[in-house]
């Protein structure tokens, strides 16, 4: 499941599933700016059928904040 | 190429795919400039891709967020060195109302009056300015109406109220776009009204980003800008090709028979395929050529198109029937040459996905429209069509039907005279040349930018160009109007001269609509000219053949007419005799 959440990472900001790890943020990927950002929320919404609150994705400061709400959605990608 | 309707990939797709594409790859070039009061980030890759997709290489330009006035007032700004082909200008209702989008009514009818005509003159003032600094088209959005209101249910009963406000303001953008040639309005109001605001508008992104077109509309919203570029580079689509069983009628004639067929009101598929004839009728009233291409008995299907009491579609109003057993490619090669236009102009709809691929691959260059298989989609998948603009309706095209039909006619006259020469005589043309006034600009610019065929240069011209010509003392820039004893075929004839000096004249452009080669009209009309530049002391007449894929037709023209080859290009020696043409008649206004 993670692979898949990677994968939406990987495409939306141009960098090499290698590279992206649970630490990865804003601060790691250069070209994780507020509109790839926004895109990203609507990759992973789609993609997993859910959506997030404002708070939920303004609380979002690397990829474990995201498995983190994705798990509050029911949604476990580190199964 | 084929497409589907209406379904759309997502944003995060373009732009991935975005930043593989190179604009120099094409032939074709268009620059594009996009402004706006609100984030439209996006949109810009978007459009590239759909253009990449249809061949067209896309150099875009994205004006900094709510910098629209800079940009526009500023003679020395990046838009104006970019210098676009078209520049989109979409704007958001609550950045235009500001406070007043939440409480219109603090102030008074008067107030609010004063305010709206205030905030419509700013922004017709900002396209006039434009207009003047640039040779660009522009295309201004509209506001989208609110849909809810402090008032609530007597929103309605409210004089000059909040809705009101938004409709006067786009009433008055609308009548300025009439009188501005080079001004479009984009309805965006329409565009949010037909997918709905609550789909469109998406209260996170906004609150996030500024963004008011939420992610997944951009690309819709691209579809909807590329309806003004496809004309610009003159890739409008001239006709549409029917198939007849399952796409204009429901059923199979030659099974169901004339009474089984479904073309009815008194059921749900009879009325879907009455209403789809009726949009076809529409788009033919307004130039679309309409051809049938079906595998049929041709007496059976030509006694529903004659005599069904419930066609809409009647012979009147195909300018092509090929209605046989052969292939459909087959037929679609004798359509393209009958009706003289170039497969790329042409639209196919077939309900059979088989004769679909079939036409597609073997005639790629036809748009292959996938048809749902539900004709209750029929009508909406050929509202989305993009393909059918002109940036003008010139008289030509509201005429252009019923000249197919004089063609049809002329043809059947030709096959009853003894010879060419005959026919030509009994024809009786008369062309009269006319000058580029403000009725004859329009369809000057669009003869340039459509005629593939006879055309010696190719060169593409927008109105403005041709406006501007036309104020040139070292120009000469006219047209011909040809008629005959079945009818009048309207303007035809395109030609542009520069006076380069005293003793030479270069032809720029000189161009003939398909549908009046081979009449001996474009020696009548070129001799013409050649007379006039004798009179003015005139030695030489230069020209030059610039072939392109399709320009075949024009090939031996110069050399036919007399000119003789030097280097790259042809002379006409003057002193020579002019040859006059005396089977039509030539007027000059």
């Amino acid at each position: 499941m993670s692979e898949k959440l990677y994968n939406i990472i990987s495409k939306v900001f141009s960098v090499p599933i290698t590279e992206i790890n649970d630490e990865s943020g804003p601060e790691t990927i250069e070209s994780w700016d507020s509109f790839n950002g926004l895109i990203l929320v609507d990759d992973i919404e789609s993609n997993f059928n859910v959506k997030f609150t404002v708070s939920e994705i303004t609380d979002v400061k690397n990829i474990s904040d995201i498995k983190r709400h994705l798990k509050n959605h029911g949604i476990n990608v580190d199964e | 190429m084929k497409i589907s309707m209406v379904i759309e990939e997502k944003l995060s797709v373009y732009i991935t795919k975005s930043k593989k594409l190179n604009p120099s790859n094409f032939q074709k070039k268009i620059k594009i400039a996009l402004l706006s009061n609100f984030t439209l980030d996006g949109l810009n890759e978007t459009i590239s891709v759909k253009c990449a997709d249809i061949q067209i290489g896309c150099n875009a330009f994205t004006g900094g967020y709510n910098q629209y006035n800079e940009e526009i007032l500023n003679d020395k700004s990046n838009l104006y060195s970019f210098s676009p082909d078209i520049c989109f200008l979409i704007l958001d209702t609550r950045k235009i109302l500001g406070d007043l989008f939440f409480s219109p009514y603090n102030l008074s009818v008067e107030k609010r009056r004063e305010f709206i005509q205030n905030k419509v003159d700013e922004l017709i003032n900002l396209v006039k300015s434009f207009i003047e600094k640039s040779n660009s088209k522009l295309a201004v959005s509209n506001l989208v109406v609110p849909t809810s209101s402090p008032y609530g249910i007597i929103e309605a009963k409210t004089s000059y109220g909040l809705q009101e406000m938004v409709h006067d303001f786009n009433q008055k953008l609308s009548n300025m776009c009439k009188d501005e040639d080079s001004a479009y309005l984009y309805d965006l109001n329409g565009f949010v009204a037909r997918f709905g605001q609550n789909n469109v508008f998406d209260y996170r992104q906004y609150f996030f980003g500024d963004v008011k077109i939420s992610l997944n509309y951009i690309p819709f919203l691209a579809n909807e800008l590329l309806g003004f570029i496809k004309p610009i580079l003159g890739l409008s689509k001239k006709c549409i090709v029917l198939d007849l069983d399952n796409t204009l009628w429901g059923g199979i004639v030659g099974e169901d028979g004339f009474n089984g067929i479904k073309l009815g009101h008194n059921d749900p598929i009879g009325r879907a395929f009455i209403e789809f004839q009726k949009y076809l009728l529409s788009l033919h009233e307004r130039g679309i050529i309409l051809a049938v291409n079906s595998k049929n008995n041709p007496e059976d299907a030509m006694k529903v198109i004659k005599d069904h009491p419930n066609m809409i579609l009647r012979e009147e109003h195909f300018a092509c029937l090929k209605i046989n057993w052969n292939d459909k490619v087959t037929n679609f090669y004798e359509i393209a040459q009958e009706l003289n236009i170039g497969l790329d102009s042409m639209v196919f709809l077939d309900d059979d996905q088989v004769n679909r691929g079939f036409v597609g691959t073997s005639i790629p260059e036809v748009l292959t429209v996938e048809l749902p298989n539900d004709p209750s989609l029929y009508v909406p998948t050929l509202t989305e069509l993009n393909d059918f603009n002109v940036l003008k309706i010139t008289e030509e095209d509201k005429k252009r039907g019923k000249m197919y039909l004089q063609e049809r006619k002329r043809i059947e006259f030709k096959k009853n005279v003894p010879n060419f020469e005959e026919y030509l005589k009994q024809l009786n043309i008369k062309v009269r040349i006319k000058k580029a006034t403000d009725f004859t600009i329009p369809r000057i610019s669009q003869l340039t930018l459509k005629t593939n065929q006879f055309n010696l240069t190719t060169k593409r011209y927008q109105e403005e160009d041709v406006r501007k010509f036309s104020q040139d003392k070292k120009k000469i820039i006219g047209c011909a109007q040809v008629e005959d004893k079945f009818g009048d075929n309207g303007i035809t004839n395109v030609f542009i001269i520069d006076k380069e000096n005293e003793r030479e004249w270069v032809i720029d452009t000189f161009l003939l609509s398909c549908r009046i080669i081979g009449r001996g009209i474009e020696h009548a009309i070129l001799s013409q000219i050649f007379k006039d530049a004798k009179n003015e002391g005139v030695k030489k007449i230069k020209a030059y053949f610039i072939p392109s894929k399709k320009n075949k037709p024009a090939e031996t023209f110069l050399p036919d007419f007399g000119f003789r080859k030097e280097d790259d290009y042809w002379i006409y020696d003057l002193n020579n005799a002019v040859k006059s043409s005396n089977h039509l008649m030539l007027e000059v206004e």
